[in-house]
């Protein structure tokens, strides 16, 4: 896993129906460190996914540039790995091909990447999904395994827009437990992106705060690890971090 | 406990498709009784309408004697040569149309004029261009089935949602596993739907064209048995022509649908 530096990054859009140019991103850098979980949160139209999507190579930049692994990128690719809010999963692939649709294309034989596949799906506690379809699942293991397929793929960063906003309360708190628990085991360089400040701050080591297209302020979480939900929860230091994040996006 | 559940899930299942197919037949009864009904009562003359039993005599004299087959044959093989043409130049255009918004821009009013000629109006300009025979009347049911293939085969492609093709961008995919793998399966419901659309229309073009451009097949049995005043062959030739049709719908195409879009949970 390695770094990602994003340096005065910008998007304009041209929105037809006001007939201007509207600027989402405006000269956004972030260093992201090898093995670093890093949450962008802001509130809603704030260009969280704009930036995200440009990372990822699905949206071409207005200015800037972005750095993967030393060398500057443009397009998509299997260095950066998405993990998106609608799952994403071929609805006509079983889990198991889904997860091993990465390293399929990185040309691992049929045996192997079954093996890679089936490692990581332990990982998850999904074992037992391997040879269901996508429609077959709750809509928790449906994000799980999107979180799996991204990272069987073995990318330099990890970019998740919004993964667990379309699941309930309840599986959204073990989500977030278990990808605590797979960051510490596996460390993969993580940016994800959230408009809900107790999941930035449960799950990053860094805090990044957007408004209107720029980084307001970035606050360090300095919060042991593991990360549980039961500990947490009356945890004044984790409070406190919790307000002040919040008092940020709020004043955004 | 569960094996009991699947025993009684799998007899109802059953027993809900006798109650479908039952539902869909008896009505088709109704109709037979009306039929022979109306003929004896008001004593129709044979030669404007028979009633059911000259029907069956003349469907069971070209069944003993071959010539029913020959048609049916006849049919098919022009049916089956000109949808499988259709399939193999309307669906990669209809990605074509799909991937490429140029392509798609240009093309779709195009689409939409053909469309609405597709079939039966390119009858007389088939028969100028390849003659009276299997060529005219297998381009007229190309022609029926390669709009609709392509249009829905663009349709299928457009309506795979965005996430899934950035989705395979981003693990590595190049443009051969873009197409194979997430393009024509992620469009593979739309094309299998055209398809059965298609035939709908093939099928009535079939049976329009082979009345003028041939001297076998379904339609040209109807159109024999009319100059020999056969009224109970034609009767018996329009039924076969209906059955036949939903048959391949029922049987083959509609399972093929069902099984496709139910199988990949691709509801939309
Ligand atoms: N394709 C687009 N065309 C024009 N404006 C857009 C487009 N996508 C996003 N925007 C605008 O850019 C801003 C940022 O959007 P987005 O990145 O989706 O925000 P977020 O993900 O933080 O909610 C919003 O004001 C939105 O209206
Ligand atoms: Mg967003």
């Amino acid at each position: 896993m390695k770094s990602l530096s994003i340096r005065n990054l910008s998007k304009t859009y041209f929105d037809p129906y006001a007939g201007k140019h509207v600027t989402a991103v405006q000269d956004v850098s972030i260093e992201v460190p090898e093995g670093e979980f890093v949450s962008i949160v802001g509130p809603s139209g704030c260009g969280k996914t704009t930036i995200l999507n440009m990372v990822a190579g699905f949206l071409p930049v207005s200015g800037g540039e972005i750095v993967v692994d030393g060398r500057a990128v443009s397009g998509p690719g299997p260095d950066r790995g998405v993990v998106f809010q609608s799952h994403a999963l071929f609805p006509w692939k079983t889990v198991l091909e889904n997860v091993a649709f990465g390293p399929k294309m990185r040309g691992v034989g049929p045996k192997e990447r079954e093996a890679i596949a089936r490692d990581y799906l332990a990982l998850a506690g999904l074992s037992h999904a391997a040879d269901r379809y996508p429609n077959e699942l709750s809509g928790g293991m449906q994000q799980r395994v999107g979180v799996v397929r991204a990272l069987a793929n073995e990318p330099a960063v990890l970019l998740m827009d919004e993964p667990f906003a379309s699941v309930d309360a309840q599986t959204r708190m073990t989500l977030q437990e278990e990808l605590t628990r797979i960051w510490q085991e596996r460390r993969p360089t993580i940016i994800f992106i959230t408009h809900d400040v107790p999941e930035a701050v449960f799950l990053a080591n860094r805090v990044v705060v957007l408004s209107k297209g720029r980084v307001l302020e970035e606050v360090e979480i300095d919060l042991p690890r593991p990360r549980s939900w039961e500990t947490l929860i009356e945890d004044e230091r984790f409070k406190t971090l919790s307000s002040r994040v919040l008092q940020l996006v709020r004043s955004a | 406990m569960s094996a009991v559940g699947n025993i009684g899930a799998g007899r109802s299942a059953a027993s809900e498709r006798v109650r479908a197919a039952f539902s869909f037949l008896l009505p088709l009864f109704v109709l037979l009784v009306v039929w022979e009904a109306t003929v004896r009562i008001f004593d129709v003359h044979p030669g404007i309408f028979p009633g059911v039993g000259p029907v069956l005599r003349a469907g069971a004299e070209s069944v003993a004697n071959g010539t029913l087959f020959l048609h049916i044959a006849a049919s098919f093989g022009r049916v089956l040569t000109g949808t499988t043409l259709a399939i193999l130049v309307g669906v990669p255009l209809g990605i074509l149309m799909g991937v490429s918004p140029g392509v798609s821009t240009v093309l779709t009013p195009l689409f939409r004029f053909f469309s609405v000629l597709a079939g039966i109006a390119w009858i007389p300009i088939a028969t100028l261009w390849f003659g009276y025979g299997f060529g005219a009347i297998t381009f007229v049911i190309f022609n029926a089935v390669f709009f609709v293939v392509a249009y829905n085969t663009l349709l299928g492609v457009s309506g795979i949602p965005h996430a899934l093709r950035n989705a395979a961008w981003s693990l590595g995919a190049d443009r051969k596993t873009m197409l194979f793998e997430v393009l024509l399966p992620g469009a593979l419901p739309n094309i299998v739907t055209g398809i059965r659309t298609g035939l709908g229309f093939a099928w009535r073009g079939l049976i329009a064209a082979e009345m003028i451009a041939t001297n076998m097949g379904l339609g040209y049995m109807l159109f024999l048995a009319r100059d020999f005043y056969r009224t109970e062959l034609i009767v018996f030739g329009m039924v076969v022509i209906g059955i036949l049709w939903l048959l391949i719908d029922r049987l083959i195409l509609a399972p093929l649908e069902r099984r496709t879009i139910e199988r990949w949970g691709l509801v939309r």
